[in-house]
C-alpha cells in the first residue's frame, strides 16, 4: 500500500491560513495591525487555557457548562483576595492560590456528584453554574469591582515579554502539560480509553471513576485560571465575568475536533479551535458585527461540527456492527 | 400509580416546608395578596414547564426556553412597532415563532441526532443571538427596550377578579397538559420513547416525529409564557428571560419528573413551579440578596437529583435482592 | 376456516447465504395449527437466520413460504401482524412506566371522543388474560412486575391483534423456575386455543416437555423433523451434532496434557445474586481449562468474578498458591488476561488505534523516557503484536473501530500476549469470527498453553471446546455438573450433561 498524502494533517494550517488571509483583504487598515494581533491573542490564550483543561472532561465523554460561571467566580476571589490583603504582592500570591483552590473545589464537587451518584454531567454543571452565579453577585454585591494594582497582579495579564503578552505563554505551557499528560502518559490514554468505551476500559484494570473525577478537577482548576487571568486583564471583575464563556470554550473544542461524545480529541487542535474562536470573534467585531449576535455563527458552529461527528460516529458503528453480527469478513489470505 | 404519588407527595413536602419557613420568617408571606402573587410568578415557570417536561419525558432537556422566550418578545415588538397590524396578528406571530423555535430544536435533536443539552445550548445562543439582531435601536443604533402599551395587549398581564389571567391560563395549560400526557397516543408515546426508544420502535412508534413533537408543544408552551411576561412588563427587552431556562427544569426535577426519561407528569412539574416561585418570593420578602434565589435553586436542583438516583439505586437494590430471595426460595 | 391439525405456515426449500457464505440450504419447515412446534440445532445452525427471514427481517435468496396454503411475502413487520405472526423477542421492548393495559395496545389504543378510552382498554385486556388465565392485571405498572411476566405482556401483545402464530425465542433464557413453569402451563393453554408457537430453545427439557414436533437443522440443513413420539433426548442431540462429526480432529495432535504444578485453584465461588453456586476447580500450568454450558448456566458469570470485574459473596481465589482479591487492576497486575465475551461492547476501544489498544493494558512494561511514554517501544509493542497473530491490516495506526471481526478479536487478545501472562480467560473466543482466523485464534491458544499459560476457555461452540480445551468442565445452572478428560470426551458427553441427562456416558459409546 502506498501512502496517501493525507489532506486532513494539513486542513487546519491551511483554514488558520485562509481565515487570516480573508480578514486581512477585508479589513486591511484594522486587522493586520499590531495592536489587534495582540487583542486577538489576548483573548485566545483565555480559552486556549481553560479548553486545555476542560478537554479532559470532553474526553471522557462529560461536559462542563458551568464554566463560564466558575471563570467569574474565581476572578471575584482573587480581586477580593487581594483587596483584602490590602493590595500587596501577598495578596496576590494568596488571591491566586484561593482562585485556584475555588476551581479545584468546584471540580471535587462535580466529580463527586457525577461519578458516585450517576448524575448526567449537563445537569449538575448546570445546577453549580447557577451557584457559582450566585455566589459571584453576593462577593461583588452586584458591582464591579476594579483592581488597579499591584503591579504583580496587572503583569499577569498585561506584561509582556519579547512582545507577547504574559497570558500567552501561560497558555503555552499548560498547554504543553496537558499535552504532555494526554499523549505521552498512560493516564492519559486511560482518559480516550474511558471515552471512548468506559465498559473495555473498565475491563482493562483502569479506573474509569477516578479518572473521570480527575477531569472535573483538571476542568475546574484551568478554569480558575483562565479566571484569573482575565480579571487581571480588565482589572476588575464583576459577577457576569466570564458570562457565556461555555459556550466559547465548547464551540473552540468542537472546531478543533473534539468529541463531545467522548474519546477524541487533541490538546493542539483545541488551541486551534481556540484561535479560531479568537479570530471569529475578532473578525466579526471587525465587521461590525455586534457581539451580541455573535451567538448565532457559534451556535451553527456547533450544531455543524456536533452533527457531522455524531454522522462519523453513526457509521463507524454500523461498519463494526454488521461485521460482528453476521460475521461475515473477507478472507484475508 | 403508587410510586408517583409518593413522589408527589415528597415534593409537596418540600413546598410544604418551605411555605412554613418563610411563613415564620415573614408574616407577609401567607397573606392572600402574596399568595396570589406567588401563584402568578409560578404561572409562566408552569406554562413552559408543560413543554418541558414533555421533552424531559422523553429523556430530552431544552435549554433554549429562555432565550425562545426574548425571540417570541422582540418579533412582537417589531410587529407592535413598525406595523398597524391588530394585537391578535402580533400574538399569532409570536406563536408562530416559538413553534418555529421548537420545531428547529426537534429538528437538530432528532434528525441530526446530536445531544439535547448540546443541541439546546447552540440553538440557546442562537435565539439570543436573532433577538438581538431584530431587537429595536434607536437613531444611534442603541438597543431599546420596547414599550407595548396597547391596552388590549397589557390587559393579559391583568387579573380577573383577584386571579391573574396568567394564572388561569396555567390552570388551563396543566389541564390539558396533563389530559394530553395521559389520555392521548401522543402521551403514552413520549413515556414510550422516554423508557427505552428501542422498545418504542419495536412497537411501531416513529420515534423522530414524537421528539420533535415534544420541542414544538415547548416552543408553543414558551411563546404562550412570554405573551403574558410582555404583557405583564408592557414592554420587551433584548434580555428578556436571560437565565429563565433554569426554573422550568428544576420545576420539572422537583416534581419528580425524571431526567433518565419514561416518568413524571405535570402535576408534579406543577408543584415544582410552585416552588420556585415561592422560593424567589420568600427570599424578596425577607429582603436578601436575589443572588441568593441562585445559590438555593442550584443547590436544590443538585440535591433533588442526588436524592432521586440515590432512591432509584435503592429501589433497583431491593428489587434485586427480592429477586435473589425468590431463587434461593426455589432452590431449597 | 382451518382445523385443528392443518398447515398453517409452510416455508420449502429456503436458501440464505451471507456474502456467499451459505448459511440454510434448502430448509423445509412447517408449522400445524395449534401445535408446538420446536426448532433446534447448534449455534450457527441456522435457526434464528430461518426465523428472520419468517418474520421479513432477512429476505430468502430462494425458497416459498406459504401462510395457510397461499404462498406470501413477508418483508416487514407489518406483513407479520397483517397475517398473524407475532414474534416474542428476547430483548422484550415492553414500556416500564406504563401499565399492562397500555402496553398490550400501545400505538392501537381504543379512543372515546379523540380521547383513549381506559375503561374500554382496560375491559379487552382483562378479557384477553382471563380467556388464557394469565397471572396478570391490567391496571398494574410493568416496572413493578417481574422478568417472567413481562415477558407474558409482550405474548398478550401479540394475542391482541389476533395472532396465530407465536414465535418464541429461547423465552425461559432468564426466566426463574417458578416463571418458567408458569409460561409452560400458559403455553399449553394458547395451544389448546388454537394457537400454534414456533419454540426455539437449546434446553431438550423443556423441548421433550412441549413439543409436538421437533425440527432439528444441522449445518443449514433439516437433519430431521420428529412427532413427539420420536422426541428422545439422546436421539436429538445425536442429530443435532450429526453422525459425521470428526471426532478425532482433536485427539489426533497428542497434546501433552499438562500434570504440571496447580496454577489456579478456586474454592467455592458464590455469587451474590445466585448466577454460579459453589464452584471449585484448579487448574494446572499450561492447560487450556474448558467450560462448557447451555446459555445462562453461568459460565461468563464465573469467569468475570474469577477476574475481578463482578464481586462474588464467598468462596477464594488462588493463583500459584497466593489467596487473590481480585479487582481489573491487581488481577492483571497479578498475571491475568482477560478477552471479554461481547468484543465490541467491551472488548476494545473503537476509536483508538491498533497501537494505543495493544498498549492500554501494558504501560507497565512500555519503556518510559523519564514520565513519557516512548513511542518508539509502544510501536515495537504493537509492530510485534501485529507480527505475532497477524493483525490485518498490519497498521498501527489504523482504528481498531474499522477492522474486521477476526481482527478485532486478534487485537484484544494481542495486548495480552505482549505481558509475561500466567492465566487467559477467553470467553466465546470465536463468535462471529470467519473460519481462517479462527484457525489462526485456535492455534494462538495452544501455544500458549505450550509456553506454560493457563487458559479458561468459556464456549459454547462444542467442536471448538472439545477442539483446544485439554479438560473441559461442564456448567448447569449455576454449578458445575461434570468433568471430562480430553481423550474421552464427546460432543454429545458434552451436551448431554449441559442439559442435565444422565445417560451421557452411554451416549458415547
Amino acid at each position: 500500500m502506498k501512502k496517501k498524502i493525507q489532506w486532513g494533517k494539513f486542513s487546519k494550517p491551511m483554514i488558520l491560513v485562509a481565515f487570516v488571509i480573508i480578514l486581512t483583504i477585508l479589513r486591511p487598515d484594522s486587522f493586520p495591525t499590531l495592536g489587534n494581533i495582540s487583542n486577538v491573542l489576548w483573548s485566545v490564550s483565555v480559552y486556549g487555557i481553560m479548553v486545555c483543561g476542560t478537554i479532559f472532561v470532553f474526553l471522557v465523554g462529560g461536559i462542563d457548562l458551568s464554566i463560564g460561571s466558575l471563570c467569574g467566580l474565581s476572578a471575584v476571589v482573587i480581586v477580593k483576595t487581594i483587596h483584602a490583603f490590602g493590595d500587596t504582592e501577598g495578596g496576590v500570591a494568596a488571591g491566586i492560590m484561593a482562585a485556584l483552590l475555588v476551581g479545584a473545589l468546584a471540580g471535587v464537587i462535580h466529580g463527586f456528584v457525577i461519578t458516585k451518584f450517576k448524575v448526567p454531567a449537563f445537569l449538575v454543571t448546570f445546577a453549580t453554574s447557577s451557584i457559582f452565579l450566585g455566589l459571584s453577585m453576593v462577593l461583588t454585591n452586584n458591582k464591579i469591582i476594579s483592581c488597579l494594582g499591584p503591579d504583580l497582579f496587572t503583569a499577569i495579564g498585561m506584561m509582556k515579554i519579547l512582545g507577547f503578552p504574559i497570558p500567552i505563554y501561560v497558555m503555552l505551557i499548560i498547554a504543553i502539560v496537558s499535552w504532555f499528560v494526554l499523549r505521552k502518559t498512560p493516564f492519559g490514554r486511560y482518559m480516550y480509553a474511558i471515552g471512548g468505551n468506559p465498559a473495555a476500559a473498565r475491563l482493562s484494570g483502569i479506573n474509569d471513576t477516578g479518572l473521570t473525577f480527575l477531569a472535573y478537577i483538571f476542568s475546574g482548576i484551568s478554569t480558575a485560571l483562565g479566571g484569573i487571568v482575565l480579571a487581571s486583564m480588565t482589572q476588575q471583575c464583576m459577577a457576569s465575568t466570564g458570562s457565556g464563556y461555555e459556550t466559547e470554550v465548547i464551540t473552540a473544542a468542537v472546531i478543533g475536533g473534539v468529541s463531545l461524545l467522548g474519546g477524541e480529541g487533541t490538546v493542539p487542535g483545541a488551541i486551534f479551535g481556540a484561535v479560531i474562536i479568537g479570530l471569529l470573534n475578532n473578525g466579526l467585531n471587525l465587521m461590525s458585527v455586534p457581539s451580541t449576535e455573535h451567538g448565532l455563527v457559534k451556535g451553527i458552529v456547533i450544531i455543524a461540527a456536533v452533527a457531522f461527528d455524531a454522522l462519523q460516529h453513526q457509521d463507524q458503528a454500523k461498519k463494526g456492527f454488521s461485521f460482528f453480527s453476521f460475521g461475515k469478513s473477507k478472507k484475508t489470505a | 400509580m403508587k410510586q408517583t404519588t409518593v413522589r408527589h407527595l415528597i415534593s409537596l413536602g418540600m413546598l410544604l416546608v418551605l411555605i412554613v419557613m418563610f411563613s415564620i420568617l415573614s408574616p407577609y408571606f401567607l397573606s392572600p395578596d402574596n399568595l396570589l402573587e406567588v401563584a402568578r410568578d409560578a404561572s409562566v415557570v408552569g406554562i413552559i414547564g408543560v413543554g418541558v417536561t414533555y421533552v424531559i419525558i422523553t429523556a430530552g432537556i431544552d435549554l433554549s426556553t429562555g432565550s425562545a422566550m426574548a425571540l417570541v418578545g422582540m418579533t412582537m415588538a417589531n410587529i407592535y412597532a413598525y406595523t398597524v397590524w391588530p394585537i391578535w396578528i402580533m400574538l399569532v406571530f409570536g406563536i408562530l415563532v416559538g413553534l418555529l423555535a421548537g420545531l428547529f430544536n426537534g429538528f437538530v435533536v432528532a434528525r441530526l441526532h446530536l445531544p439535547e443539552f448540546i443541541a439546546t445550548l447552540a440553538t440557546m445562543g442562537i435565539y439570543r443571538a436573532l433577538t438581538y439582531a431584530i431587537a429595536i435601536r434607536d437613531a444611534g443604533g442603541v438597543i431599546q427596550s420596547q414599550a407595548m402599551t396597547d391596552s388590549g395587549f397589557t390587559a393579559l398581564g391583568g387579573a380577573a377578579g383577584p386571579v391573574y389571567l396568567v394564572t388561569i391560563a396555567l390552570i388551563a395549560a396543566i389541564v390539558i397538559g396533563q389530559i394530553v400526557l395521559k389520555y392521548t397516543r401522543f402521551g403514552t408515546n413520549l413515556y414510550a420513547v422516554g423508557a427505552s426508544q428501542k422498545a418504542a420502535a419495536l412497537s411501531g412508534i416513529n420515534i423522530a416525529k414524537v421528539r420533535i413533537l415534544a420541542y414544538v408543544v415547548t416552543g408553543f408552551c414558551v411563546a404562550v409564557g412570554a405573551i403574558f411576561t410582555t404583557a405583564r412588563l408592557q414592554s420587551t427587552t433584548a434580555l428578556l428571560g436571560d437565565g429563565f431556562e433554569f426554573d422550568p427544569i428544576a420545576a420539572a426535577v422537583v416534581g419528580g419528573v425524571a431526567l433518565s426519561g419514561g416518568s413524571g407528569d405535570i402535576v408534579g412539574t406543577l408543584i415544582g413551579a410552585l416552588f420556585m416561585a415561592a422560593l424567589d418570593n420568600g427570599v424578596l420578602k425577607l429582603h436578601m440578596n436575589t443572588a441568593y434565589q441562585y445559590i438555593i435553586k442550584g443547590i436544590i436542583l443538585i440535591l433533588v437529583v442526588m436524592f432521586d438516583a440515590w432512591y432509584k439505586g435503592r429501589m433497583e437494590k431491593a428489587a434485586q435482592e427480592k429477586g435473589v430471595k425468590e431463587a434461593a426460595a426455589e432452590n431449597e | 376456516m382451518s382445523e385443528k391439525g392443518e398447515t398453517i405456515l409452510e416455508a420449502k426449500e429456503i436458501f440464505k447465504a451471507f456474502s456467499g457464505v451459505p448459511v440454510l440450504q434448502g430448509v423445509h419447515f412447517d408449522v400445524r395449527k395449534g401445535e408446538v412446534h420446536a426448532l433446534m440445532g447448534e449455534n450457527g445452525a441456522g435457526k434464528s437466520t430461518l426465523i428472520k427471514i419468517i418474520t421479513g427481517v432477512y429476505s430468502k435468496d430462494r425458497g416459498s413460504i406459504f401462510w395457510e396454503g397461499k404462498e406470501v411475502e413477508i418483508n416487514s413487520y407489518k406483513d407479520c401482524q397483517r397475517l398473524g405472526i407475532a414474534c416474542i423477542y428476547q430483548e422484550l421492548s415492553v414500556i416500564p412506566p406504563l401499565t399492562v393495559a397500555q402496553n398490550v395496545y400501545l400505538g392501537r389504543e381504543p379512543k372515546k371522543g379523540g380521547l383513549i378510552d381506559y375503561k374500554k382498554m382496560n375491559e379487552m385486556t382483562a378479557e384477553l388474560i382471563a380467556r388464557y388465565d394469565f397471572p396478570l392485571k391490567p391496571e398494574t405498572i410493568v416496572a413493578n412486575l417481574g422478568i417472567g411476566q413481562r415477558q407474558l405482556i409482550e405474548i398478550l401483545k401479540g394475542l391482541s391483534c389476533n395472532s396465530r402464530l407465536l414465535i418464541m425465542d429461547e423465552p425461559t433464557a432468564s426466566l426463574s423456575g417458578k416463571e418458567a413453569e408458569s409460561l409452560f402451563s400458559i403455553i399449553n393453554t394458547l395451544r389448546k386455543n388454537g394457537v400454534s408457537i414456533i419454540y426455539i430453545s437449546h434446553r431438550l427439557e423443556e423441548v421433550y416437555r412441549l413439543a409436538d414436533r421437533l425440527t432439528v437443522l444441522r449445518d443449514g440443513k433439516n437433519a430431521a423433523v420428529l412427532d413427539q413420539a420420536d422426541i428422545q433426548p439422546l436421539r436429538v442431540i445425536e442429530l443435532m451434532i450429526g453422525k459425521t462429526v470428526d471426532e478425532s480432529a482433536g485427539s489426533s495432535k497428542q497434546m501433552r496434557v499438562s500434570k504440571n504444578e496447580v496454577r489456579l485453584d478456586v474454592r467455592g465461588l458464590t455469587d451474590e445474586t445466585g448466577r454460579f453456586r459453589d464452584i471449585s476447580f484448579t487448574a494446572h500450568k499450561g492447560e487450556i481449562l474448558g467450560f462448557g454450558g447451555l446459555i445462562g448456566a453461568g459460565r461468563t458469570e464465573l469467569v468475570r468474578a474469577i477476574y475481578g470485574i463482578d464481586k462474588f459473596k464467598s468462596g477464594e481465589v488462588y493463583l500459584d498458591g497466593k489467596k487473590l482479591n481480585p479487582s481489573p487492576k491487581r488481577s492483571i497486575k497479578a498475571g491475568f488476561g482477560f478477552v471479554p465475551e461481547d468484543r465490541r461492547q467491551q472488548g476494545f476501544i473503537p476509536l483508538l488505534s491498533i497501537e494505543k489498544n495493544v498498549a492500554l493494558t501494558n504501560y507497565d512494561i512500555v519503556k518510559r523516557n523519564g514520565a513519557a511514554i516512548s513511542d518508539a517501544s509502544e510501536l515495537a509493542m504493537c509492530k510485534e503484536a501485529i507480527k505475532k497473530i497477524d493483525i490485518r491490516p498490519a497498521d498501527p495506526e489504523k482504528a481498531v473501530g474499522l477492522l474486521s471481526g477476526g481482527n478485532q478479536q486478534k487485537v484484544v487478545l494481542g495486548k495480552w500476549l505482549m505481558r509475561d501472562l500466567k492465566v487467559l480467560i477467553i470467553d466465546e473466543p470465536t463468535a462471529g469470527i470467519d473460519v481462517g482466523a479462527k484457525n489462526e485464534i485456535y492455534e494462538l491458544l495452544e501455544s500458549l498453553a505450550k509456553q506454560g499459560v493457563t487458559v479458561l476457555l468459556v464456549s459454547s461452540d462444542l467442536q471448538e471446546l472439545i477442539r483446544v480445551s485439554h479438560r473441559i468442565l461442564v456448567m448447569r445452572k449455576g454449578s458445575i455438573v461434570k468433568e471430562f478428560d480430553k481423550e474421552t470426551v464427546t460432543q454429545a458427553m458434552v451436551l448431554a450433561a449441559a442439559q442435565g441427562l444422565e445417560e451421557s456416558k452411554e451416549a458415547a459409546s
